[in-house]
């Protein structure tokens, strides 16, 4: 009986201290209704240039998204200053499975009042539902269009209605080369696309090689032609062609997707541009295709890839020095300025005034400081200060995405996975096999594989 | 002879296999101890049997504990710290004891009023309660979190405990239902020919006899409730002041994934507690197991 005895003691032990830490842990664990004091006259405080009212302090805003940890902790610091001026309290929570929970919570009627999203097909799925706000009901115009460009606005509207405000974004259509070789030898950056190809003329004629590109990447091989075509794809047609295309609307073998790719043919299998020749794109892994722009001299002069690449660079080696960057260059002027990237946006589930202060935050470039001068996201903001930047590389994204005049995501990742994760990228790797002589087939191949409902 | 040499040969055999099985059982875990004592720079570029014995270092245990190191240019040093585990260990904590012993002490009623009680519909309450556990909890989630939005239950722990409750009931039943019911009848009978009201056997006699199958079911419990990630992250959610340990490692690889060196570190603190309960209770474990298998 005595063992019984003590085994019970310890369970009664047990219970009673997980009591007293739940009594100690308490205050945190109920959702905090704020004490209604006798609400001060509203006035007015300026946070990074904007004004918002102090008239309801005490409140709390909850905000959930994807980054957790170090991430979460600049987006926290974020809204230091906000929180102490306005008196509304910012509660960030942050959590990898977010794409997961997200929907959980808004189906469970327990969803945040703000949620940031970087797959923008979610949103459009919210907004259609109901779940979200329009922005347009208290953000007028001329304050979006003070503070984004109007392709960033385009892309956050949904049906027509505004669905969120861009918190911070990344750039794709990039081109590294090597800056030193690359002045040397008296090259200048290509403004349009001819240029582009002039110059890859050029460095032909000098006995030089100069693109280096690879497609290899394990199981998702292909991916990076994919890419390609979609940054030649904004370049060469409409935005709305781009998205009916994302859609499924557009087919693939449509007279617009096979200039595209006979487009990006005609730098991937042109004689002479590619470093290794063809047969090189397939084994290259994505990774080390940039590694031939470090030696000396350089084995290849140009290379597209998203902002991303640098973590992929030689130890050492610094971007603005060793490794510069320019802008994929346009083909077609009606088309501007168009830019492939990524992004996250700030959407709103819950309209309550404190709700909307915080969303009039979060439109400005002053809600993105912190991360911008740790130098792991780009504002996406017109009112983001340069100076934030802790190198000239992300000033220099800065400007690409705001100067942009259609930003668009990857269309893969917004494609149906059977496609934007499987039968694009194999139909790559399948053309890139014969040297370009299959488009139409490989074409019709991925219209053939996409999802009927 | 050759009998005897047959007996060896088989014997090597077994033990051999044995002892090779348990081997490759245990070499995941043995690459994480490893893996949690080196420094990151190793972790990252070599597999952990390539160890370097001299490279071995702390410092992923001192970052798990006191907080990951984060570069911040604005603090002093450059080095800001990160939340630690100290939050999340008593969170754990506070949400699994509580969601041990409430499961435990109902279903321990409801079996004794299942296999000793009679009572109208006493089969179809039964079999209603076995059904359940033909049914994924992960199906009553959403429902579940309607409910306590409307109550303004949502994010506390009290809704963890009764969430985790009513998922660990009909296995609890179920299983002290076997093991009480398989006490022998002329015990209590002559308990209640001595005027033993149910109460009292139930707390003297029952309780007492049934410690093994509480205690084995209370590692069960207590185990899955500790390693839950899902019900955790639905019903309390990841804010720092009530996120629990799992949720806590998730976080500690940082928002890329990059800092898998501090869940090395960090699984082993995890760890440290069910194995401290399972080998605390496990002699009662293969016993209560065995409950009510061989039922006459």
């Amino acid at each position: 009986m005595s063992k019984h005895k003590k085994v019970w003691l310890l369970i009664s032990i047990l219970a009673i201290v997980s009591m007293m830490l739940a009594a100690c842990a308490a205050p945190t664990a109920a959702p905090v209704e704020p004490v209604e004091e006798e609400a001060p006259a509203a006035e007015m405080v300026e946070v990074g240039g904007v004004e918002y009212s102090t008239a309801y302090t005490g409140k709390t805003v909850t905000v959930f998204g994807v980054a957790a940890d170090e991430q979460a902790r600049l987006f926290q610091k974020e809204f230091d200053e906000f929180s102490e001026k306005t008196g509304i309290k910012v509660e960030y929570e942050g959590n990898k499975d977010f794409e997961t929970l997200i929907l959980v919570r808004v189906e469970g009627d327990d969803a945040p009042d703000i949620a940031t999203f970087a797959q923008p097909g979610l949103v459009a799925d919210f907004m259609r539902k109901g779940n979200l706000v329009d922005l347009s009901t208290f953000m007028t115009d001329e304050f979006l269009t003070s503070k984004y460009s109007q392709g960033l606005i385009d892309l956050s509207k949904v049906d027509g209605k505004i669905a969120g405000v861009w918190h911070n974004a990344d750039v794709k259509s990039l081109v590294w080369y090597p800056k030193k070789a690359f002045e040397a030898k008296g090259y200048t950056i290509p403004e349009t696309w001819d240029d582009l190809i002039a110059l890859s003329d050029k460095m032909v004629a000098d006995g030089e090689t100069p693109w280096c590109i690879g497609i290899e990447s394990a199981g998702a091989t292909g991916w990076p032609g994919t890419d390609w075509v979609e940054d030649i794809m904004l370049r060469t047609t409409t935005p709305e062609n781009y998205d009916k295309w994302t859609q499924g609307e557009l087919k693939f073998n449509s007279p617009e997707v096979k200039n595209a790719f006979d487009t990006v043919a005609a730098i991937w299998f042109k004689e002479g541009y590619v470093y290794g020749g063809v047969p090189s794109i397939l084994t290259t892994g994505f990774g080390d295709s940039p590694k031939p722009l470090f030696d000396d001299p350089p084995k290849c002069y140009l290379h597209r890839q998203a902002s991303f690449i640098t973590n992929f660079f030689p130890e050492g080696a610094v971007v603005g020095e060793d490794v510069a960057y320019f802008y994929l260059p346009p083909i077609d002027e009606a088309y501007g300025k168009p830019v492939l990237g990524s992004g996250s946006i700030a959407t709103m589930f819950n309209d309550r005034p404190e709700v909307r202060e915080v969303m009039k935050f979060l439109a400005t470039g002053y809600s993105m400081k912190e991360e911008a001068m740790a130098g792991v996201a780009v504002a996406p903001h017109k009112d983001a200060d340069p100076a934030w930047y802790p190198t000239d590389a992300a000033r220099g994204f800065a400007t690409i995405i705001q100067e942009a005049t259609t930003f668009r995501f990857d269309g893969s990742d917004l494609m149906p996975g059977a496609v934007g994760a499987g039968s694009f990228w194999t139909g790559i790797v399948d053309w890139v096999g014969a040297e370009g002589a299959n488009t139409d087939d490989v074409l019709s191949a991925i219209d053939a594989s996409w999802p009927t409902e | 002879m050759s009998k005897k040499r047959q007996k060896l040969i088989s014997d090597i055999l077994v033990n051999g296999s044995l002892l090779l099985l348990c081997l490759i059982w245990t070499l995941p875990s043995l690459g994480m101890l490893v893996s949690s004592f080196r420094p990151r720079d190793d972790v990252l570029t070599t597999g952990w049997w390539k160890i370097d014995w001299s490279q071995l270092t702390l410092k992923n245990y001192d970052q798990v504990f006191s907080g990951k190191e984060i570069a911040d240019a604005s603090m002093p040093g450059g080095v800001a710290k990160g939340e630690d585990m100290s939050q999340a260990f008593l969170n754990s904590l506070v949400v699994t004891v509580p969601s041990t012993i409430i499961p435990i002490l109902i279903a321990a009623f409801a079996a004794y009023g299942f296999a000793w009680m009679k009572f109208p519909g006493r089969k179809v309450f039964f079999i209603m309660v076995v059904a359940m556990l033909a049914v994924p909890l992960q199906i009553a989630l959403i429902p579940i979190l309607r409910d306590y939005t409307k109550l303004d239950l949502n994010g506390t722990f009290l809704a963890i405990w009764l969430a985790h409750t009513g998922f660990g009931l009909p296995l609890a039943t179920y299983l002290l239902y076997n093991y009480i019911s398989a006490l022998p009848r002329d015990i209590l009978e002559s308990a209640f020919i001595d005027g033993a009201s149910h109460f009292t056997i139930f707390t003297r006699l029952i309780l007492q006899l049934s410690i093994p199958a509480l205690a084995s079911f209370a590692i069960l419990q207590f185990m899955w409730v500790w390693n839950d990630l899902l019900v955790a992250l639905v019903f309390i959610g990841s804010r720092p002041e009530v996120a629990v340990l799992t949720q806590r490692l998730m976080d500690m690889t940082g928002s890329r994934g990059q800092d898998w060196h501090l869940l090395m570190a960090g699984a082993f603190v995890t760890m440290s507690v069910p194995l401290f309960i399972f080998f605390m209770l496990q002699r009662y474990f293969v016993r209560g197991i065995l409950a009510g298998s061989v039922k006459g």
